[in-house]
């Protein structure tokens, strides 16, 4: 088996979903930073834009807020006004807009606090893994990788073990909205426009908005003021409340957010074990953990761009980005450019300093979710080569249908354990 | 200009010439300060450019803003009335000669 390689043409249409079935094209974004580096789109289904691919490119645009804004939509589809009022969350804020609620929910989020939750990351690992791996076969994405990332946010959260199951089903249902294997509403092909106002235009979307609020309600009858979501319900410093539209989604959002790209981000570190098998040598040195599980997130670069629109006319490499146009930063690229890393086809996992991209890393939409991503990657890994000898692929992988996500939505493995 | 120094807990110490207009975050990076990471570009989002101003600059620097304030409960080690965010200090003729602790973590 050898280690995945893109097979486009150089050439392939990012408008397209089905350009990223067989994993992110990039021979693409290789000739783009190369020739191209900012370059514009046509697109049927909606206005063009601007593509940036390269590291340095990106961090320059993301930090750049006052003209790069996120307050028109994050992603390449367009919004109506109303669509984007009824759908926002604070990453489609700028600042100082923005400040008023990232602040409310960091300090949730921030490393210390996190790292209070290892134990708990750990007792849900050894119980994941025991249960997958009682198999000598099985689907790493399905067995190991879809399971951590919604447990631990339910843990984070406060929401009943019971309801876990079904959450990472509505998260699959809600971001996966271009793969007909998650979703039977696949947004490019939906004759309706009956979701328009629902988060991510999904269905699941409702669903999620009732349940967070029933669990509001139930917790706000026990007097339990815990958690994160009510943290974010306390005044701004300057007394502002959110809305309950608000809030709502920000609930879908951390559901979506937390879910996939976690997920993601392990199997795609398992598949690079199945093809570099010396990375399980590596990762049994107590060393290696202070820099693997940022190598295994740059690798998989699950976000693979976010968007913003330009609030004023800007220069590029002697191109004018115009008042209005949408700008996509191709984080996924910039991950793989080798002015910022060295052999960045290759997973190198003592790789330091490792300044990728994945987070969106330069900008103040930053991850809020980087530390626990970072700590569940971490200790997943951790236990699972306590517990395994080999593992090598047991079947053909296949690739999430989007170009909005990547990741492997299956890949079966076998493994030998210790 | 301004020459600033960065001191690690261990004692070895980082000096550089900034330029005007730099942030001490970006002339960490641009230095390879270790502990300086600055994951959000100066945007005030990660806390991840936590420094301690020497107690003798303290009054030259002033203190944190609202914003920084509350970002500086999102840090990674210890809050000290010295606390920064290294992002949202700029270098300057006046700041010639600064020192900085970095915090260890
Ligand atoms: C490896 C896993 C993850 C990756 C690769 C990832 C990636 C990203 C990226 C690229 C952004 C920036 C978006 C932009 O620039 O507009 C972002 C923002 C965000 N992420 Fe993550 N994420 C991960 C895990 C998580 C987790 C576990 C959570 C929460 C539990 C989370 C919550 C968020 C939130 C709330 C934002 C919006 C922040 C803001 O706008 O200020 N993420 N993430
Ligand atoms: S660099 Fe992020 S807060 Fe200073």
């Amino acid at each position: 088996m050898t280690v995945w390689q893109p097979t486009d043409d150089g050439f392939a249409d990012l408008t397209s979903h089905d350009s990223f079935i067989d994993g992110a094209p990039h021979n693409t974004f290789a000739r783009l930073r190369r020739e191209a580096p900012l370059v514009w789109t046509d697109w049927t289904d909606g206005e063009g834009f601007w593509s940036v691919t390269r590291h340095a490119d990106i961090l320059e645009l993301n930090r750049n807020f006052k003209v790069m804004s996120s307050a028109r939509g994050i992603r390449m589809e367009d919004q109506t006004y109303e669509e984007y009022l009824a759908r926002r969350t604070f990453q489609e804020t700028d600042p100082p807009e923005h400040m008023q609620t990232r602040i409310k929910v960091a300090k949730a989020f921030s490393k210390p606090v996190i790292a209070q939750f290892e134990d708990q990351i750990r007792d849900l690992c050894v119980d994941i893994l025991d249960q997958a791996l009682s198999d000598e076969e099985f689907d790493a994405t399905k067995a190991i990788a879809r399971q951590l990332p919604m447990r631990m946010l339910g843990r984070i959260l406060g929401t009943p073990d019971e309801d876990l199951e079904w959450l990472v089903e509505k998260g699959d249902a809600l971001i996966a909205n271009t793969d007909p294997d998650f979703t039977e509403h696949v947004l490019d092909k939906m004759d309706t426009d009956e979701f328009r106002l629902l988060p991510f235009n999904s269905p699941a979307g409702a669903e999620l908005y009732v349940y967070a609020r029933d669990l509001m309600a139930r917790k706000q009858a026990a007097g339990d003021t815990s958690g994160v979501l009510n943290l974010i319900l306390q005044p701004g410093p300057d007394g502002s409340v959110i809305s309950e539209t608000e809030f709502r989604n920000f609930f879908c959002l951390l559901v979506a957010a937390g879910n996939d790209t976690t997920r993601y981000s392990i199997a795609a570190g398992i598949q690079a074990m199945c093809h570099q098998p010396e990375l399980l040598d590596t990762l049994r040195s107590d060393d290696i953990w202070q820099t693997a599980a940022d190598e295994i997130i740059r690798w998989a670069s699950p976000a693979m761009y976010f968007r913003r629109t330009a609030l004023d006319d800007l220069e590029m490499h002697g191109q004018t980005i115009r008042k209005g146009d949408k700008v996509l930063l191709w984080f996924v690229s910039g991950n793989r450019d080798d002015e910022a890393f060295d052999d960045p086809f290759r997973v190198n996992l003592a790789r330091h300093p490792n300044r990728h991209l994945a987070f969106g890393q330069g900008g103040p939409h930053v991850c809020l979710g980087m530390w626990l991503a970072r700590l569940e990657v971490r200790v997943l890994f951790e236990e699972l080569v306590r517990r395994v000898k080999s593992i090598e692929p047991a079947g053909p992988h296949k690739f999430l249908r989007s170009n909005f996500v990547g990741g492997l939505k299956s890949l079966p493995v076998r493994v030998s354990l210790n | 200009m301004a020459k600033i120094t960065w001191k690690q807990a261990d004692g070895s110490a980082i000096e550089a010439e900034v330029a005007d207009g730099t942030s001490l975050m970006e002339a960490a990076v641009a230095n390879s300060v270790p502990g300086v990471i600055g994951e959000c570009g100066g945007c005030l989002s990660c806390a991840t450019c936590h420094v301690y101003v020497d107690e003798t600059w303290l009054d030259k620097i002033g203190l944190a803003d609202e914003f920084e304030d509350a970002m500086l409960d999102v840090a990674e080690a210890e809050r000290r009335e010295a606390s920064r965010l290294s992002c949202q200090i700029t270098a300057s003729p006046a700041l010639d000669g600064l020192v900085v602790h970095v915090p260890e973590v």
